[in-house]
């Protein structure tokens, strides 16, 4: 059975949100737009619904199989933190064995985020946000597969803060990652994609 | 009744020692705290084993305890052997003599860190420590999300007033960099905290130069981003910069004592960069209505 965590976190997640992107509009000249209403927030919130319930399950999958691994605690042998890594990472492949893209993000959120995406990046801070993408060296020519590692020596594109602040927040287990235009949905501990959202960004960045 | 806090930044106190390295001197103050400050070094080329080399020859006059590291730990991968090539090589001096390694994460770096024990993240991409006078808040700045923001203003809440507030993180909210510059973004939305929460100094990597601002809104920025890698030219000096070096790599010493940060940058060649003392921005509560 899942976890019901989506409301209160959602909230939290929405309701601070909206307070940094107000203090933010200020900050940068009051070039940003208002804050999200709360028929925008409640609209966001039914259609990333289903998306946060299929993280909630895919964490749920994730600690049972961590569960059957030994516990990984500070080391100062990297190999374990690496075998660990690989086991955790293979681990899921087998739970998960057909993973797809749309897997966890429904199709109803993909529009959500698809508009998150195109209000930060078409409105008066979408500069400032290509900016923090280049500045977090893009990667053009790396392609990533669902159920694959993050390829290792690839740097991490910063995921601009403020549309980290549109998006829902996500439990500790996984992260928004940006490869080329797509977004990418990782297991952190096991450096796995888990699920994505191809050409997401525009593509001049 | 809400407190609100003005910060009242006296620039007649704050000075600056433009000294020759034979002029410069740390006070080495009984009780002061001494660390230095390294970033985008983990490239496991000859110049970051230089660099280290100068580091351990430094240390003989100025015993530092610790270092802070500004993220880009190691480049390239993840593998045992590089931990060993770009870390435990280079340092194995200063680790074997029990120096502490503090390391934030840079976009080169597997968040996998955080288990590896001589970064003492303790498992967590974003954490905080205290040595002596200086609570250090360190961040992960490729990701500066809800929860993480929450987190930093509920610490920077908490400390009080009585100790310094350092911040490290990768990417600067204020540089020079030609390659990157300023993280504007980033910027307007954990500057607000440092302000209201009184941070007085902030360390920062990512752009392979070594750069120390001009104080922004009281609160003194330095990016160090060359201790491995370079951008040799890649500083445009600008009106942000008080001092800035660009030809070679560099590495940071810093002492604590009191009111006064002391500072001290040399090259790998063991040339002073750049030095000088910071008096610590006189903060006063606002009257309250």
């Amino acid at each position: 059975m899942q976890t019901k965590r989506w409301p209160r976190h959602a909230s939290q997640a929405m309701l601070l949100a909206a307070v940094l992107l107000f203090e933010r509009a200020a900050i940068v000249g009051g070039q940003n737009a208002a804050p999200p209403s709360s028929k925008e927030e409640a609209k966001n919130a039914a259609e990333f619904k289903e998306f946060l319930d299929r993280v909630q399950a895919y964490v749920n999958l994730h600690k049972t199989v961590a569960s059957s691994l030994p516990t990984l605690k500070p080391t100062p042998l990297p190999e374990k933190i690496n075998a660990h890594e690989q086991a955790l990472a293979r681990k899921i492949r087998e739970a998960r064995p057909h993973a797809k893209r749309g897997d966890i993000f429904s199709e109803k959120s993909v529009a959500a985020f698809r508009r998150a995406v195109r209000d930060e990046f078409e409105g008066a801070q979408g500069r400032l946000a290509r900016k923090t993408i280049q500045q977090g060296e893009p990667l053009k020519e790396v392609h990533v597969r669902i159920n694959e590692p993050y390829p290792d020596g690839v740097p991490f594109t910063t995921v601009p803060p403020t549309l980290l602040l549109r998006f829902p927040k996500l439990p500790d287990e996984v992260a928004y990652r940006i490869v080329g235009r797509d977004l990418i949905l990782q297991d952190v501990e096991a450096n796995l994609v888990i699920d994505s959202i191809h050409e997401i960004f525009p593509p001049a960045i | 009744m809400r407190k609100t806090r003005v910060l009242l930044l006296s620039f007649v106190s704050i000075f600056f020692l433009a000294a020759r390295a034979d002029e410069f001197r740390f006070p080495l103050k009984f009780g002061s705290v001494r660390f230095a400050a390294i970033g985008d070094m983990g490239t496991g080329d000859t110049p970051q084993y230089e660099v280290a080399q100068r580091m351990v020859a430094a240390r003989q006059n100025f015993p530092f305890e610790f270092v802070i590291m500004l993220g880009d730990n190691i480049y390239g991968g993840s593998t045992p052997r590089d931990f060993e090539k770009k870390f435990e090589v280079p340092y194995k001096p200063l680790l074997d003599a029990g120096v502490k390694f503090y390391a934030s994460l840079g976009n080169h770096d597997n968040p996998n860190e955080r288990f590896y024990k001589l970064f003492n993240m303790n498992e967590a991409t974003y954490y905080t420590f205290k040595k002596g006078n200086v609570r250090f808040y360190v961040l992960d700045s490729n990701y500066m999300d809800a929860k993480q923001l929450e987190w930093l203003q509920k610490q920077l809440q908490e400390a009080g007033e009585g100790d310094w507030k350092i911040c490290y993180f990768h990417h600067p909210l204020y540089s020079s960099g030609k390659t990157h510059g300023s993280s504007i973004e980033l910027r307007s939305l954990i500057e607000p905290l440092f302000i209201k929460y009184g941070v007085d100094a902030v360390f920062s990597g990512h752009d392979h130069v070594y750069e120390r601002v001009k104080p922004e809104k009281g609160i003194y920025y330095f990016v160090e981003g060359s201790s491995g890698q370079l951008r040799a030219g890649g500083l445009a000096k600008s009106s942000i910069t008080d001092d800035g070096f660009d030809s070679d790599r560099t590495f940071m010493m810093i002492e604590i004592t009191g009111d006064e940060l002391y500072f001290q940058t040399l090259s790998r060649a063991g040339n002073q960069v750049d030095s000088g003392v910071l008096r610590r921005p006189v903060r006063t509560p606002a009257p309250t209505k």
